[in-house]
């Protein structure tokens, strides 16, 4: 039995304790690369390309950062977005996505590693979701005393899906950082609390103020916290531990989170923030009742405290409403509304329901993102009810708070998938640790220990898995579950999150790769041969990336701070060219850009979205846009013959199908995303015309025409020059009058 | 870093510069009313322009005989000084014995409206004696579209305007002009009146000849202005700027070489906006067009990994065919647009060879020879013109004496004299490099696809310790982290008490 012996040498005694020591690194560290690795689908397949829409603009705010250093970032006055109005850039992001990748490229440049500034953009979700993975190490380490509950959350975290959506390479938006920032936050939290240390408390401050330099999602840290300590003190376990990392951290994360000039004075002010000031009160009088009942007896004590807590309840109350109503403290903003209503921003604000990730979630999608785990996920919060320590209080604060929220909007799966993955690897490590050990139990073993926490308190009778059958087949299953975990994340991955969506994919008839490439045309098209300060108008969707790849100013973006101006914009496309003209004239527009997907069967185009520019324009000016008018009378949304009057005048409408028929034999055009026959006459530009069409169609781009020499009306002129060529067209303006009209 | 990088490079440059050959282009200082000395007569002067491609190549076969009483070695050829900047590869040889190489070279300043080029024979001329000269040059943005916006499918053409007479400084007996269009589709021309008995130009095909003319009468610098309008409905490609980075890596054995082009179309321009309709019918019929559609652009046998990318990144519509190791790869870019005239393109491509096929060790031992084309670019039929090219060698860290030279064969190499070419020596910092790596920048403006076969040598010096520089200081650094890291870790920081 050498063999054995050996490997006794190995896993026994402090060199055991090496080599397990060892391996947990070697392990957390695959468990990195294999996360990062993940996420490396479209670079392999594309090219290191920033993906989307918002990561364009954070893509440009980090060049402009690179370029003209970090104060002129801080100042910066873009003059290039929301024409005429302009942005205050600086003042109104999260700057910690881009001074963190404008820190990686200065620490590379003083290495003297020549690193596009693209490149850290692309990697820096990659890169952040191995530390992600590291961070849940060490988080689900302290919820569990099992060794392995933590490379089995970093695995899982590496690889789920609901983070894999937000931090594929070249998705560089603030939650690339955000949710490595969140687990970390909550990992000192966790030690704060359990230690009682400033040292921790302060640590959880500084990162949680890093986190609200990175994200808007800070807010549910600001809440979360809180409501664990309130929870605690509910429960009657308020302890000085806790009331030193609550107090460290509330009052060095507040001071920190103010630093932010787009944060500034909202935690003072804003009712998103009240709870972590109410429970910062709160706990100064709980810390005072403490104190105070060391020196009084029992009943006058029980008096004291009831009436304290009425009185500061009732004034703290009254307080805020009085504050709320009087304007000082901000009331709750509408995506917060959206959280409790769903049906408030489809009503509300359609700006914020027109976004597809602010939709409720389909239940589907819970297992589309989450696999396996999803079901783990109720055994692991159940456990954590079994050995109710604090920690475990907060992991089930966390899974109640994030599942509603999850439920609620497509786009915070991503804060409920850090504690799924906590709860399912508590729930599977304990499984794994009885079933996966050689030995029987014996009474006194570890083993047993485990598994007696598994089945119920320890006094029982000894229970324990005996039968190796039953271990192999239980140990089978799990290792069956989790390949088919890997195989579902990369299958998700590889075909759900991996598209940049600038570019697109398709296959040739023999198999090869075809790339349609028509947005970067285009926007090429402007950067190059448009004059540097040519204003682009387009839906607000394209906004960051004519920013970000054209490079030239635009009307709208992505910001959607400003509803009237996005309603403008809307308008302007949703109305008959007498109407629009005057607009562009106004907003100085030079070009407009719209995407057509008729050609190509592209289903993310103008038109389809064209209902929400319609609703946001009805928002502002219902006299003069309606959107019954876009309807047939039997209610159908319809681009062919039968289209609406109101439809087929829309600006939008007719730059869509502009000469698109003469691509086609007389009669025969088809659009193949709406799956119809386009009427035979195509429709006629007065005010614009064309100047770009990329190669199929998704992207073109009109010119806006100057105003006549002679002064006549543009539908005017188009009518004089048609009317010297042939005279029929004469004869085809008599009945278009009589319609417009 | 800054600074430091200064004092070495101060240190670095003396040594380098005491070796070296660079140069600076400098211009004769000329009074404000200089006439180059009556010294020459051009007995007969014959000048073939030829318009075959995007730009004006001309080359002139002169008999100079030499009337002074004394032997002359300096013979002035005038340009005016609006054209003079926009001439490039200029180039003058014995046409009897090219093998000889060219005739050094020297520019003057600007005077009364010209600017010479000063050829210094390399033997003086006897009195009486008699030398042809070969010139030859390109003249860069000399064509012009008329008319100057066109309809997307219309045909495009060109207008160049020229003296009947050769401007010369000198007297001409005899002269006259051959112009090679590219096809017989010429519109407009003048026709010479009084100059000479007969039909001028006399026409045949797409060859015009005007002249032969006698004009021992004429005074040397009078002008006759012809205008001639011909069809070329094929784009005009200039690049405005091209820098093209070649990248000696001795650890690596590659050479790496990356080119960034800034490209316009100088034809006409689009009457009306572009249409993607016509576009789509015009490219299915092929049709000839004024738009760049593809650019061919074939690379040395061994070229791997290349790549074609522009300011938004990978262009997707380029192909690549690598060759078979001997036989030329060919790299088919194809611009994410077409490129109208007036329209930009700004793009880049690089790709890697094995170095080995370009280096050599020379007769020190530490003495490293490299031959590398200095320009490559595009092979279009329509020619491809250069206005301002920039060329940096970045050589290994720590190479020393460095030394370049072009090379001459029998014909024009299309590129200027050396002194024509600004060379500087500079540092370049990048992976790591402690010293920067020793660039050998050479500036040329106005060049011609002519250029393309041009080679280019740079001899340096560099030893063993420079290679292992890197390693060695690498090693350094990674100790000294974990001597550091050793060190933090040990101090304790504690409060409590011990």
């Amino acid at each position: 039995m050498a063999e054995p012996s050996s490997l006794d040498v190995l896993l026994k005694g402090s060199s055991g304790r090496n080599t397990r020591g060892l391996l947990r690194i070697v392990i957390l560290l695959t468990v990195a690369a294999a996360a990062v690795a993940s996420r490396l689908f479209s670079v392999i397949r594309f090219e290191s390309i920033i993906h989307e829409f918002d990561p364009w603009f954070n893509f440009r705010a980090t060049k402009y950062l690179v370029e003209n250093g970090f104060y002129s970032f801080w100042d910066w006055f873009d003059d290039r977005t929301w024409h005429p109005l302009g942005r205050v850039t600086g003042g109104t992001l999260y700057p910690g996505l881009m001074v963190t990748s404008g820190v990686i490229w200065h620490v590379l440049r003083l290495l003297t590693i020549p690193v596009d500034i693209r490149n850290v953009c692309v990697m820096l979700a990659p890169g952040f979701s191995g530390l992600t993975a590291l961070a849940m190490y060490l988080l689900t380490c302290e919820m569990s005393t099992s060794p392995s509950a933590g490379l089995l959350a970093a695995a899982f975290m590496g690889i789920a899906p609901g983070y894999i959506s937000r931090s594929v390479a070249g998705s560089y938006d603030n939650e690339a950082i955000a949710i490595f920032l969140m687990v970390f936050t909550f990992y000192l939290w966790i030690k704060a609390v359990k230690n009682g240390s400033i040292m921790w408390g302060a640590l959880t401050a500084l990162f949680y103020g890093y986190m609200v330099s990175a994200w808007g999602g800070y807010v549910f840290i600001t809440n979360i916290i809180p409501l664990h300590v309130f929870v605690l003190l509910c429960m009657g376990r308020y302890s000085s531990r806790a009331y030193i990392a609550y107090t460290t951290w509330y009052a060095l994360g507040t001071l920190g989170s103010m630093q932010i000039p787009f944060v500034g004075f909202l935690p003072i002010r804003n009712s998103d923030h009240m709870s972590a000031l109410g429970v910062f009160g709160l706990i100064q009088l709980v810390a005072f009742a403490e104190f105070v009942r060391g020196f009084l007896p029992g009943k006058q004590f029980q008096r004291l405290l009831t009436s304290m807590v009425l009185l500061t309840f009732g004034i703290g109350f009254a307080g805020l409403v009085l504050l709320t109503v009087s304007g000082v403290v901000a009331p709750w903003s509408g995506r917060f509304y959206s959280l409790w209503d769903t049906g408030y921003a489809k009503i509300h604000i359609p700006i914020i329901a027109s976004v597809s990730e602010h939709q409720p979630t389909a239940w589907p999608a819970f297992f589309f993102d989450l696999n396996f785990l999803i079901w783990l996920f109720p055994a692991g919060v159940f456990m954590c009810f079994q050995s109710l320590k604090d920690e475990h209080v907060f992991v089930i604060i966390y899974a109640v708070l994030s599942s509603y929220f999850a439920g609620v909007m497509v786009r915070l799966m991503l804060t409920l998938t850090p504690i799924v993955c906590v709860a399912a690897a508590m729930a599977l490590s304990a499984v794994l640790d009885n079933f996966l050990t050689l030995g029987k139990p014996t009474p006194p073993s570890k083993v047993n220990a485990d598994g007696s926490k598994f089945f119920g308190s320890g006094k029982g009778p000894m229970v324990g898995i005996y039968s190796s059958i039953s271990k192999l087949f239980v140990s089978g299953t799990i290792t069956l579950y989790l390949l088919i975990f890997v195989a579902h994340c990369t299958w998700v991955t590889s075909n759900a999150y991996s598209s940049p969506s600038v570019v697109l994919a398709s296959r040739m008839p023999d198999g090869s790769q075809f790339i349609i490439d028509d947005y970067r045309e285009a926007y090429y098209w402007l950067r190059q041969n448009t004059p540097d300060n040519a204003k682009i108008m387009s839906w607000w969707d394209y906004g960051y990336q004519i920013g970000g790849m054209a490079d030239r100013p635009t009307l709208v973006d992505n910001n959607t701070w400003n509803n009237t101006h996005i309603a403008t914009v809307g308008k302007a496309m949703s109305s008959r060219e007498e109407v629009s003209y005057p607009i562009l004239r106004q907003h100085d527009v030079d070009y407009v850009l719209v995407v057509f997907g008729g050609l190509l069967g592209y289903s993310g185009d103008d038109l389809n979205k064209f209902l929400w520019m319609v609703r946001i324009a009805e928002g502002i000016w219902p006299d003069e846009v309606k959107e019954r008018d876009f309807f047939t009378s039997r209610g159908e949304y319809r681009v062919d013959e039968e289209a609406t009057p109101t439809m087929r005048n829309s600006l939008m409408y007719k730059m869509s199908y502009y000469n698109y028929q003469s691509l086609f034999p007389a009669g025969q055009a088809v659009d193949r995303v709406r799956g119809v026959k386009l009427p035979a006459e195509g429709p006629q530009l007065n005010t614009l015309e064309e100047a770009f069409t990329s190669e199929n169609w998704i992207i073109r781009i009109f010119k806006v025409k100057d105003l006549d020499n002679f002064g006549r009306d543009h539908s005017n002129v188009v009518a004089f020059d048609k009317g010297l060529k042939k005279k029929r067209a004469t004869k085809k303006k008599g009945p278009r009058v009589l319609r417009t009209e | 870093m800054r600074f430091f990088t200064a004092t070495v490079l101060g240190l670095l440059v003396p040594s380098l510069a005491t070796a070296s050959n660079l140069t600076t282009p400098y211009q004769i200082a000329v009074p404000a009313d200089f006439k180059p000395p009556q010294v020459f007569r051009n007995t007969n002067l014959v000048r073939n322009t030829n318009l075959e491609k995007g730009y004006v190549r001309e080359t002139i076969n002169v008999v100079v005989e030499n009337i002074d009483k004394q032997p002359q070695s300096q013979y002035y050829i005038p340009f005016s000084s609006e054209v003079f900047d926009r001439v490039g590869g200029f180039e003058v040889r014995d046409k009897k014995a090219p093998e000889k190489g060219r005739f050094q070279v020297e520019v003057t300043e600007p005077s009364s409206g010209n600017q010479y080029f000063v050829v210094h024979l390399s033997e003086p001329l006897a009195p009486k004696a008699q030398v042809t000269l070969g010139i030859s040059y390109s003249i860069l943005a000399a064509l012009s579209p008329l008319p100057a916006t066109i309809k997307q499918n219309d045909q495009q053409f060109l207008t160049y305007t020229f003296s009947a007479y050769t401007p010369s400084a000198y007297q001409t007996v005899t002269q006259k002009t051959k112009l090679k269009f590219p096809n017989a589709n010429v519109p407009d021309y003048t026709s010479t009146a009084g100059l000479k008995s007969g039909a001028d130009p006399e026409r045949k095909g797409a060859t015009y000849t005007y002249g032969p003319y006698d004009t021992a009468k004429v005074t040397p610098g009078t002008e006759y202005p012809i205008t001639v309008r011909y069809e070329f409905t094929n784009p005009v490609i200039a690049v405005t700027r091209l820098e093209r980075d070649i990248e000696v890596s001795h650890w690596g054995g590659n050479l790496a070489t990356e080119e960034r082009y800034w490209l316009r179309n100088n034809g006409s321009k689009l009457a009306n906006h572009f249409s993607r309709v016509e576009w789509t019918f015009a490219n299915y019929q092929k049709a000839p067009s004024s738009a760049v559609r593809e650019l061919a652009y074939p690379l040395q046998p061994g070229s791997v990994d290349p790549y074609f990318i522009d300011d938004i990144g990978n262009v997707s519509t380029s192909r690549y065919r690598p060759g078979n190791g001997k036989t030329a790869a060919n790299l088919e870019l194809k611009p994410r647009y077409p490129i109208f005239g007036g329209w930009n393109y700004s793009f880049k491509v690089g790709w890697n060879s094995d170095l080995s096929r370009f280096l050599r060790k020379g007769a020190g031992a530490d003495s490293h020879i490299l031959k590398v084309p200095f320009l490559q670019g595009p092979k279009m039929s329509e020619g491809v013109q250069y206005e301002h090219v920039v060329v940096r060698v970045i050589l290994p860290e720590g190479a020393k004496h460095v030394r370049f030279e072009t090379v001459e064969g029998l014909n024009s190499n299309g590129l200027p004299g050396s002194n024509q070419i600004h060379a500087s020596l500079s540092g370049f910092k990048t992976y790591m490099d402690t010293l920067g790596r020793t660039t050998l920048t050479l500036e040329v403006d106005s060049l011609t696809d002519e250029a393309r076969d041009a080679q280019l040598v740079v001899t340096y010096e560099h030893s063993l310790t420079d290679a292992l520089r890197k390693p060695l200081t690498i090693i350094a650094g990674v100790i000294t982290l974990f001597v550091a890291t050793w060190a933090i870790g040990n101090i304790d920081t504690s409060i409590k008490k011990r």
